[in-house]
């Protein structure tokens, strides 16, 4: 029992986009310091040195810019990365400014034209043409995927590109085992991991299986913590499901159940689960940086 | 109704209204069966995805459809004529409407006189009623672990508009800081508190003149209770909108927000609940756990043909206390 293999030890972003799931008191407290992609690229090059392996990142101005820093510092190969499109919390706030829906569509369709991005302004057009929802969303990827590498250079390593959460859950929500099926099948063809990023873990195993999705060929990041912060619609059931698998897909991600568990108890109930490939904590501070991958190493190894 | 599928519309597919769809898909014993949009756009895509649903433009051709409720997720400025033609055209009397009930106090009392002539279930999306933080806050204020009320401070901000581009226009297309934001916090303190009437407000502009975009009141009622509010969507690191109180009573301070509710009692004892200590799950996660509890409330009312709570009247009042500080503010005539 556990996961013991080479997991995947990500450093996670969100106090970079200033996110705290404990309170946003916690998250204003912790300063501007973590605004500067300098000081980011430091806690997770930190990290990296204490045996975190990878980052994982929402694609946004904010960590395109770190991703730019470790690049310039030649730190770019040490990681993988996990990346999770689209950056939502932006979008959302951006279809609240520019008057709903249709704004935000003009804006963006905007940005990938000015992107010089041929072949994603054209599967757009014709996405919207066509009300082709599939052709946008390909449009979207390779947009994204761009950017991603463009800030990260060509040693950059793209293990997985995550559908973030909302997209996820509003798929299954509605049934679309068709969007979830042509995203799989671009993310192959290029060559990278698909993933899904979301807070329904164990009604999207039940439905993939009922659609016949191929649960190895993904990664799917979802909460995992001792007391089911999140974990919906109950601890047991995400167990259950997890238990279910023949190998390890999952990414746990809120380990930490945001702050409310420590990080010893946080991680012994990680390890005690199967197939979990890899977990995702943020860190804000040098000494956080250095301890919380360091604790992980140590108790991996005690597993093995 | 019981046993059979609710039959369910949603009109309005911004964000609220996909996300009202989702989770009522996934509702069990709810089907929606239509969905309405003024936007072609909107409609098309619509059409590719909800492929077994009627997209329309028109909330009148949905006549026939033998609907069991709707859901209106438009605009404010529309709440008004949308829910009076569901009412007139008989489409069916069973209306969610999302937060706030109308533009104006006058228009939503009209409605709550058509949904009380029609005897029909309705609900208002005040979904901070259904956070697991607002709710023990509720029921620690209904078991007077404070003793007698003193005063309390509310707030409601965000930083939606900070440094704002785009002007006027976006803002006013969401009613204004006090319809868009402020409604959340008049709603859990008439929850909290009952009634009140407003005794001074001042308005602020950050982005251009003549926009609402800080607003300030103090209210009280008869017994000499009161407190004051401090709404804007110009604050610097909200990423999200945050909502709070800090009540004082005769026996001790409670202090209560989205994430926790703190309780420090003059008898030297003092308390913490985080949402983690509260039982936030739920069956499927979609924007928040609130959400879902709110559909989920609407819902059981309408299998067992019981009043819902925020109804449309509950909810006027918070539109009669936005009216209230606009004319002390001297907004009203805008």
């Amino acid at each position: 029992m556990g996961a013991k293999r080479d997991m995947a030890l990500l450093v996670g972003d969100n106090p970079f986009h200033h996110i705290s799931h404990w309170s946003q008191e916690r998250a204003k407290a912790r300063g501007d310091k973590l605004k500067d992609p300098e000081y980011a690229a430091d806690l997770i090059s930190i990290s990296v040195d204490n045996g975190a392996n990878g980052f994982m990142f929402s694609v946004s101005e904010t960590t395109l810019s770190i991703l730019r820093v470790l690049h310039e510092r030649g730190e770019i190969g040490r990681l993988t990365f996990y990346a999770i499109v689209p950056y939502a919390f932006e979008y959302v706030r951006l279809a609240n400014k520019l008057g709903g829906v249709p704004g935000l569509a003009k804006k963006f369709a905007k940005e990938i034209v000015l992107s010089g991005n041929l072949w994603a302004a054209s599967r757009g057009l014709k996405g919207v043409l066509c009300a082709d929802l599939a052709s946008i969303m390909k449009a979207y990827l390779s947009y994204e995927i761009s950017r991603i590498t463009s800030s990260g250079g060509k040693k950059a390593n793209l293990q997985s590109v995550m559908l973030h959460e909302l997209i996820t859950d509003m798929a299954l929500a509605f049934n679309l085992d068709w969007l979830f099926k042509a995203y799989i099948d671009f993310m192959l063809k290029c060559t990278v991991t698909p993933g899904f990023n979301t807070g329904n873990f164990a009604f999207l195993v039940k439905k993939f299986r009922e659609w016949n999705i191929d649960l190895k060929k993904i990664t799917v990041a979802a909460p995992f913590n001792k007391v089911g912060f999140q974990m919906i619609p109950s601890k047991t059931e995400c167990e259950k499901a997890l238990e279910s698998f023949h190998e390890p897909i999952v990414i746990a991600i809120s380990i930490l159940a945001a702050g409310y568990l420590q990080p010893i108890e946080a991680i012994d109930y990680i390890t005690s689960l199967p197939n979990i490939r890899g977990v995702a904590v943020g860190v804000s501070r040098e000494k956080h940086a250095r301890e919380t991958f360091s604790l992980i190493n140590e108790r991996l190894a005690l597993c093995k | 109704m019981s046993g059979e599928k609710l039959r369910v519309v949603v009109v309005g597919l911004g964000k609220m209204g996909l996300l009202h769809s989702g989770i009522l898909n996934v509702l069990e014993g709810v089907e929606v069966v239509a969905l309405c949009d003024k936007s072609a756009l909107v409609r098309r895509f619509s059409k590719r995805v909800f492929k077994r649903a009627v997209v329309t433009a028109d909330v009148e051709k949905l006549r026939g459809l033998d609907l069991n409720a709707v859901f209106v997720t438009t605009p404010i400025q529309s709440h008004f004529p949308v829910v009076k033609s569901i009412f007139a055209s008989k489409l069916t009397f069973n209306v969610f409407v999302e937060k706030t009930l109308a533009a104006s106090y006058g228009e939503a009392e009209k409605l709550c006189e058509l949904a009380r002539a029609r005897g029909s279930v309705n609900m208002v999306g005040y979904m901070r009623r259904f956070a697991v933080t607002f709710r023990k806050a509720k029921e620690l204020l209904a078991g007077r672990i404070l003793g007698d009320l003193i005063s309390f401070r509310a707030y409601a901000y965000s930083s939606d508009f900070l440094s704002n581009a785009t002007g006027t226009g976006a803002s006013a297309f969401r009613g204004g800081v006090l319809s868009d934001l402020g409604c959340h916090v008049i709603d859990l303190a008439l929850w909290f508190f009952d009634e009140f009437h407003v005794d001074l407000a001042e308005v602020g502009s950050t982005n251009a003149e003549g926009s609402d975009d800080h607003v300030f009141f103090r209210v009280s009622n008869s017994d000499g209770f009161g407190g004051e509010f401090d709404v804007s969507w110009c604050m610097a690191d909200y990423r999200l909108p945050d909502v709070g109180f800090l009540i004082v009573g005769s026996k001790g301070v409670m202090k209560v927000n989205d994430d926790k509710v703190e309780l420090r009692m003059k008898n030297g004892k003092s308390h913490s609940w985080f949402r983690h200590d509260l039982d936030d799950n739920v069956s499927f996660w979609l924007g928040g756990p609130e959400y879902f509890r709110e559909d989920e409330c609407f819902v059981k009312a309408l299998k067992e043909g019981k009043g819902a709570e925020p109804s449309f009247y509950t909810a006027s009042k918070v539109d009669q206390v936005i009216d209230e500080v606009k004319r002390r503010a001297g907004l009203d005539g805008r």
